[in-house]
This record gives structure tokens, sequence and C-alpha cells, in this order.
């Protein structure tokens, strides 16, 4: 089974990978919010090529990258087809008495490039740094504690639970098994989800003992070794400028 | 060995599960400094529930453990987990942390060290497992053994002067158990760590014991390896077994082979076997009579408890 690796080119070397962990969330996080606000399409594709660009520049590769934000299209995909009908405005077609409306077309396309944009700039701020440090500087940040943990533990045990169901799994290829959808399948699959549930309800018990047992009392404790230099503050500034830029930009223009 | 300055003091512990069921009852057993104990006892007899009051994880007012002469519910969380480190059996429980480093560190820090103190105490114990320059993997990248020696260091990085073990040599490969053996009578030997392991793998008992506690739900025998292995209805009442080599000796006993020791290891069986033909001019005499079948039959009937009357 795959392991979902999002930082699989954490080690890879680019301005974005050198980018201080804690100001790359800082300055992704405002330019995920400031292009998600854009409401004119024009600064949307712009903003949707900025994300693009600084893709190109941290090196990932682009079938990693690809891969995850098809997904995003798919599921917005559909607005593309609804929105046309339902939302009223100019009409470009009519169809037997549907009518297409332009406006419609224009923000469903305004939407699903928001939506590629922020989720292409997510992609590179969690793929060009290894999770743990992702998290360290989230700790850093002084991101609330329980928050903090929760990311922590999905990250670690995963991985846990994602060999003790391929391992489960297998086993039930082994007496003959084969996922069918049908009522026999489908029951057979929510046992195994089950006994994953209560796998995983013992195991936390377990971690929690041995935590308990190097004297664990409710707070993360780390060690955060973390430097900005003076680049980091260079692009940091760059990048929360532009965040802003783009809202005074359509301000100076829809007005 | 360091006089007997006692390390663990258990007085009349006993412990129900939260559904009732009767984990450990009337507990009473002292440990002393240096020693390196071993706690045998069937599947369910209550060992990891034991261990996990030893340094205060269950909290158990019914019962009193005291570690070197303080009671462990007046110790501090700190102070605690510096007397006593437990390593637990499946180590992807005990690696919670996203790195190693972060692993190894995580008790030290709530120790409350400094940043270099914990950074040389993570060195320390990853080098004492032989697992140096291994800070910034991820535990899912590591093989079960490299895991369980990860989990030993998170819990030698605080220092413990008890060091608590959950069967260690289980699931691990001929080589690595070698080598986790070794690991911990050094730490028994070198760093005068008093050790307590729980174990099935009888084999590898004898290096890691000077004493044996038979655990069921409460303490039904205490002696040395050789005393516990000997007594051969209660291993059986256990469902405990002795080591191969003792067997085969106890059979080498009927026909007519004698020496004072039987031996509990490989080691020891070669070492006595030399020792015994030195002492008899260069051979040793073995036969059979008329009883000795009988002997035999009778000696292999004790130990083979386990194959249910299968001749």
């Amino acid at each position: 089974m795959e392991y979902p690796e999002i930082d699989a080119y954490a080690s890879m070397d680019s301005p974005i990978h050198r980018f201080d962990p804690r100001a790359k969330i800082v300055s992704f996080t405002l330019l995920i919010f400031s292009f998600v606000f854009v409401n004119e399409i024009r600064i949307a594709l712009l903003g949707f090529l900025f994300s693009f660009l600084i893709l190109l520049i941290s090196r990932l590769p682009l079938a990693f990258a690809l891969k995850r934000i098809r997904m995003v299209f798919f599921f917005l995909f559909p607005l593309l087809l609804v929105m046309p009908l339902t939302v009223e405005g100019r009409e470009v077609l009519n169809i037997t008495g549907i009518s297409v409306s332009f406006d419609g077309l224009i923000f469903a396309s305004l939407i699903i490039i928001r939506a590629l944009a922020a989720v292409t700039l997510a992609l590179i701020m969690l793929a060009t740094t290894r999770f743990d440090i992702t998290i360290k500087a989230l700790y850093a940040l002084k991101v609330p504690g329980t928050l903090v943990q929760m990311l922590m533990f999905t990250y670690r045990y995963i991985f846990v639970i994602t060999d003790e169901f391929s391992r489960m799994w297998e086993s039930m290829e082994c007496k003959g098994f084969r996922l069918k959808a049908n009522y026999h399948g489908l029951s057979i699959f929510g046992n195994i989800l089950g006994m994953i549930i209560i796998k995983s309800y013992d195991r936390t018990r377990r971690v929690y003992e041995s935590m308990v047992a190097k004297g664990y009392s409710g707070k993360p404790n780390t060690l955060v070794h973390l430097h900005m230099s003076t680049k980091d503050y260079v692009l940091s500034t760059c990048m929360v400028g532009i965040a802003i830029f783009v809202h005074v930009y359509q301000l100076m223009f829809t007005v | 060995m360091i006089g007997a300055v006692e390390a663990i003091r258990v007085k009349g512990l006993s412990y129900s599960y939260s559904d009732g069921t009767k984990a450990l009852e009337d507990i009473d057993l002292t440990i002393n400094e240096g020693e390196k104990v071993v706690v045998v006892g069937p599947n369910g007899a209550g060992k990891t529930t034991f261990f996990l009051h030893l340094n205060g994880t269950i909290k158990n007012p019914g019962g009193d453990v005291w570690v070197f002469g303080k009671k462990i519910s007046d110790l501090k969380i700190e102070e605690r987990i510096h007397q006593v480190g437990v390593v637990f059996q499946d180590p992807d429980d005990q690696l919670f942390m996203p790195t190693v480093f972060d692993d190894v560190a995580f008790g030290p820090v709530n120790m409350g060290l400094d940043e270099k103190e914990v950074e040389m105490r993570v060195h320390k114990a990853l080098s004492k497992v032989g697992l140096e320059d291994f800070e910034e993997k991820v535990p899912h990248n590591l093989s079960y053994g490299q895991k369980k020696r990860v989990a030993l260091a998170a819990v030698l990085s605080m220092e413990p002067r008890v060091l608590v073990l959950d069967e260690p040599t289980a699931n691990l490969d001929p080589k690595s158990r070698a080598d986790f053996i070794n690991l911990i009578i050094d730490l028994n030997e070198i760093d005068g760590i008093t050790t307590i392991i729980a174990m099935h793998d009888v084999n590898a008992l004898p290096a890691l014991a000077d004493r044996v506690y038979v655990l069921n739900k409460r303490v039904v025998a205490e002696g040395s390896p050789r005393e516990i292995f000997s007594d051969w209805s209660l291993l059986k009442e256990n469902s405990l077994e002795a080591p191969d080599v003792f067997k085969l000796f106890k059979v080498l006993n009927c026909f007519g082979y004698s020496s004072d020791d039987l031996p509990l290891s490989f080691d020891e069986a070669v070492e006595i076997l030399t020792r015994t033909i030195e002492g008899t001019e260069g051979h040793i005499h073995l036969h059979i009579h008329e009883h000795t079948h009988k002997e035999i039959s009778d000696v292999m009937n004790s130990y083979n408890h386990h194959r249910n009357g299968k001749e």
C-alpha cells in the first residue's frame, strides 16, 4: 500500500526548501488567504500563475504536484457544469429552453482557479519541509498544543495504521476474499474498518501509558532549532507584500 | 553486588482491571540495586500490569511500591522517571514522536533539563544502543530491531537506575536478539543499572537473571534460574519451560553422566562438559541399564508437558 508521503521531496534543494519553515508557514498562509478572497477572475488567474511559478522554483517534480492538484480539480469540476445553469446572468447559449449563463461560467471558473491556487501553495508549503519540521515550526509559532499534538500523532501513526490495514487486507485476500460492491463485500469491509478503530483505540492506551512513563504531563515537549536569516526576512516580506498588493490592486480597479 | 541497597520493594500489591478481573494479588517482592531479575509467567499473568506499577504509570492506592526507599506515589514525575525506566514490548507504542531525536529527547525534556544536556543525553543514549547518526530518521523507516533499540535509548536517556523491560527479545532475529541481550548485560554490569525483565525466552533467561520470580497473578515462586528450572511441577503448573540444554543434561544424567551442576546455557554446557571430561582422564562413560529407559521417559514426561501427552 502506498504511504501518503506528502514530504517525500523535502530533502531537495531550492530557495523554497531553504525558506525558514516558520516564515514559510506564515507567508504562505497569508498568500493563500489573499488569493482565496480575490473576486476578480483576472487577478485570480494571476494568483494561480504566481503559485505555479513558485511550484516551478521549488523544483518539486511536476507529476508529484499535479497528481495532488488534479484531485482537487476533479472534486470542483462539477461546478463548471452546474453553475452556468443555476446562476442568473448574461445568456451565452440556450439549449432547448435551458439557459447557460456567462456569469455562472465565470463564477465557477473563479472558484476553481482560487481553489487551485490555494491548494498549489499549500502543497508547496507542506512538500518542501519535512513534516516533523513543519510540526515543530507550528509549535514554535505558538499554535495551540492540542492541535500540534494531534498533527504529530496523525503523522506518526498514519504509517502504523496503514501497515496494520495492509496486513489485515493481505490476510483476508489469502483467505480468498475479493472486494466486490455487494452486500457481503461491503459488510466485510465495514468489519475491517471497525477492527482498525478498535486496534487503534487499544494502541492509544498503550501509547499514552508509555508517554506517562516518560513523564508526559499534557504539553507537547520538543526542542526546536530554527534560525531566521536575512534571506528569510526578504522572501517573507516579498510574499506578504504580494498578498497585500493583490487586494490593493483589486480595490483600485474595481472602484 | 553493591551491598544490599533496596532498589524496588513491593508490599501487598493488588490490582483489578476496570471490569473486575483480578490482575495482581498480594504481590510481595524486593529487588536489590545492581541485581538482574527476570519475571516469568504465562500470558495474561499480569507482568505488564505489574511493570506499569513500578514507575507509577498506573496509580494504585491499593498497593505500596517503594523505589530506593521512597514511596512511588510521593515522588514527583521527574524523579519517578529518573528512578525507573520502562521499555514496553511493542516499539511502535513507544516511539510516538516524529523523529528519533524527538523520541529520545522526550523524557529528558520532561525532566526539565536544559537543551545542551538533552542533546548530550540523546547522543549518549543512541551511541549506547549502536545507533549513532539516527537522530533525524523517522520511526516508520526503521526496521523492527532498530525501533526496539531506539525504544531502549528513549528510556536510557532518562538515565534510570532501574530498567524494566517487557519481552525485550520477542520477534527479533537471532543476531539482533544476541546483540540486545549483550546490551542489557552491559547496562547491568558496566553501568550498574538494576534490570527487571519479563520474558518467555528461556534459552536467553540464564544470562539475564541472577534471580527469577514466577508471577501468575501472585508471586508463585522465587529462586535462582537453576532452582526454578529444576522444579518441573512448578513449570508445568505455570505453562513454563526449561532451557533445552538443561533438559538434555537431565537425560545425560540418566545415561550415567554425572556432574555437580546442570548447565543452563550452551556456553555453560561446553564449559561443564570440558571440565568433566578433563577431570575424568580424557573421556566420559555413558551406558544403558535396564532402568535407564524408565528414567529417561520420566524426565521426558516431566519436562515435555507441552506436548499434551504425545510420546
